[in-house]
C-alpha cells in the first residue's frame, strides 16, 4: 500500500475512549528525564473538577462496553488515598487505571486498588544501574523503594504492567532488560525511548543502526520467552501481519482519539498530555477549555467540529505525514507533543520520537525476521 | 526543521515485504496470542472472579484497555 492510501486518522472524534486525570502535580521523585514542569508542587485537583468530568464521562461510558479513566501525575498516589477516593467517587461504569512510580505502594494502597479494581501500570527502567535516573527529591536512587512497592503488589496478587524508559537504546541492552522484566513479574511491558519534551531538553538523536539493533534484540528476547505482552514488538508484528494480508489500513482509528487530559486545575488539553502545564506565545496554554466552567463533552465536541489554533496546525501536520511518510500506516503520524517540543510547531513531520520509537522499531523487528 | 532528513531508502514502496523469516515470526506470534487467550479462558473457568470476561474474549491482541494506561504514548488509539 502506498503512503497516500491510508484512510484513518482524519479529524478528531467527538467522543474519546479514555480520559486522563491529573489528581496532583506533585511527584515524590525527581527523575532526570521527567517532562513535568510543576512536579515539586502539591497542587491537588478539586473534587468539583472530578465531579464535572464524571458528569460527562459517565454518559460516554454508557455508550461503549469499556471506558477508561487514567489517573496520571505527577505521582497520583501522592494525592493521598482519601483525596483520590473523593476524586474517583463520582465516576460510574468506568475502569480506573493508575500509572505510578510504585514507591508509595503499601498494604493500605493495595487494599484501595483492589477494592476499586484499579488497573496498575508502574514505571521502572530495569536493573538498579538502568533505573538510576529515577531518584527521590534528595537525589538518592529510588530503586529499592520501587522494588518494595512492587513486592507489596505481588504479595497482594495485584497484576501490573510496566513502563520502562530507555535513554540510550543500543545493542546489548535489550536482552538484559527483558530478562529483568520477566523476573519482575509484570504481565505487560512498554518501552519508552526517552523523548525530548517538556522541561527535558536532552538530546534524543540516536544512531539509527544502534536503535534498530536494540529493537531487533528485544524481538529475539521476546521470541525466546514471550510470557510478557510486549507493547512495541507485538504491535509491530500485528502491523506486519496486517500489511502482508492487505488489511493494514484497518488498524488506525478512523478519527484521532481526542485523549482529553484534565489538568489539576480543570484545564482540558487534548491529544498530548505532555503539553499540559506549558504556555507558548503563539499557542497560549494549549487548553481547549476548562471544567467545570464548561462541560467536558462541550469542550471536546467544539474542537472536533471546528479545530482551531494549534490543533488545526497539528491536523495539517498529520496530513503531511500521511502524504510523505511510508510508515504512516504504522504510527498514524508524529505525536503532537513531539512535534512541538522538537520543532517548535505542530505541522512539521518526522521527529526523533518517530525515528527512535516507530521507524527503527518496525525496521528492527523486520531485521530480526530477516536474520533468521 | 529536520523533516524527513533521515528518511530510509525505499520511500514510497511497501515497508513490509514478505519473507520466510517474517512468516515464521508471525506464525509464532499468532501461536502466542492464541495460547494467551486460551490460558485466560482456563483461568477464568477456574476462578471467574480473578479473570474478567474480556481477558478471554478472543485470541490475539489484548484489549486496548488492558494493555496500558499510557498506551497513548505509543499510538493514538489502536482498533
Amino acid at each position: 500500500m502506498s503512503a497516500r492510501a491510508w484512510t484513518g486518522m482524519r479529524g478528531i472524534a467527538p467522543v474519546p475512549s479514555y480520559v486522563i486525570m491529573q489528581p496532583t502535580t506533585l511527584c515524590n521523585l525527581d527523575c532526570a528525564y521527567c517532562y513535568l514542569p510543576f512536579r515539586a508542587a502539591d497542587q491537588r485537583m478539586p473534587v468539583e473538577v472530578a465531579e464535572s468530568v464524571a458528569g460527562t464521562v459517565n454518559g460516554w461510558a454508557r455508550l461503549v462496553p469499556r471506558f477508561s479513566v487514567v489517573w496520571h501525575g505527577g505521582e497520583p498516589l501522592a494525592a493521598g488515598r482519601a483525596h483520590l477516593a473523593e476524586l474517583m467517587a463520582p465516576f460510574t461504569g468506568v475502569e480506573h487505571h493508575i500509572q505510578t512510580n510504585a514507591t508509595l505502594i503499601d498494604d493500605a494502597w493495595c487494599a484501595f486498588l483492589a477494592e476499586r479494581e484499579v488497573r496498575v501500570g508502574l514505571s521502572i527502567d530495569g536493573p538498579a544501574d538502568l533505573t538510576a535516573q529515577r531518584v527521590n527529591r534528595g537525589g538518592r536512587p529510588a530503586y529499592q523503594q520501587i522494588l518494595d512497592g512492587i513486592a507489596t503488589l505481588r504479595r497482594h496478587g495485584i497484576p501490573f504492567a510496566a513502563l520502562c524508559v530507555v535513554s540510550d537504546p543500543r545493542p546489548g541492552l535489550a536482552a538484559r532488560l527483558y530478562a529483568f522484566f520477566l523476573e519482575l513479574g509484570c504481565y505487560a511491558l512498554g518501552i519508552n525511548v526517552e523523548e525530548r519534551e517538556g522541561v527535558n531538553t536532552r538530546d534524543t538523536g540516536h544512531a539509527a543502526a544502534a536503535v534498530r539493533a536494540f529493537w531487533a534484540e528485544l524481538t529475539a528476547a521476546w521470541r525466546a520467552d514471550p510470557r510478557i505482552e510486549l507493547r512495541e514488538i507485538e504491535w509491530a508484528l500485528r502491523y506486519a501481519g496486517a500489511a502482508l494480508a492487505g488489511t493494514d489500513d484497518d488498524l488506525l482509528p478512523r478519527h484521532l482519539d481526542p485523549i482529553p487530559v484534565i489538568a489539576q486545575d480543570g484545564r482540558v488539553v487534548l491529544l498530548s498530555p505532555e503539553l499540559a502545564g506549558f504556555t507558548d506565545p503563539r499557542y497560549g496554554d494549549f487548553a481547549s477549555g476548562r471544567v467545570p466552567d464548561t462541560p467536558l463533552d462541550e469542550i471536546v465536541a467544539a474542537v472536533a467540529a471546528r479545530p482551531a489554533g494549534w490543533i488545526a496546525e497539528y491536523l495539517s501536520g498529520v496530513e503531511a505525514c500521511r502524504a510523505q511518510c511510508p510508515y504512516f500506516g504504522f504510527c498514524g503520524g508524529a505525536h503532537a507533543a513531539n512535534r512541538y517540543f522538537e520543532h517548535g510547531r505542530f505541522d512539521g513531520t518526522q521527529t526523533d520520537h518517530c525515528r527512535n520509537s516507530k521507524i527503527s522499531l518496525l525496521e528492527g523487528v523486520l531485521d530480526h525476521a530477516r536474520q533468521r | 526543521m529536520p523533516d524527513n532528513a533521515d528518511r530510509p531508502a525505499g520511500d514510497g514502496g511497501p515497508v513490509v515485504t514478505p519473507s520466510a523469516g517474517l512468516s515464521a515470526l508471525l506464525a509464532e506470534a499468532q501461536e502466542v496470542w492464541v495460547a494467551r487467550a486460551r490460558d485466560a479462558d482456563e483461568r477464568r473457568l477456574a476462578d471467574p472472579a480473578q479473570v474478567p470476561a474480556h481477558a478471554a474474549a478472543r485470541p490475539g491482541w489484548r484489549p486496548f484497555e488492558d494493555a496500558f494506561p499510557t498506551f497513548y504514548q505509543f499510538t493514538n488509539r489502536p482498533r
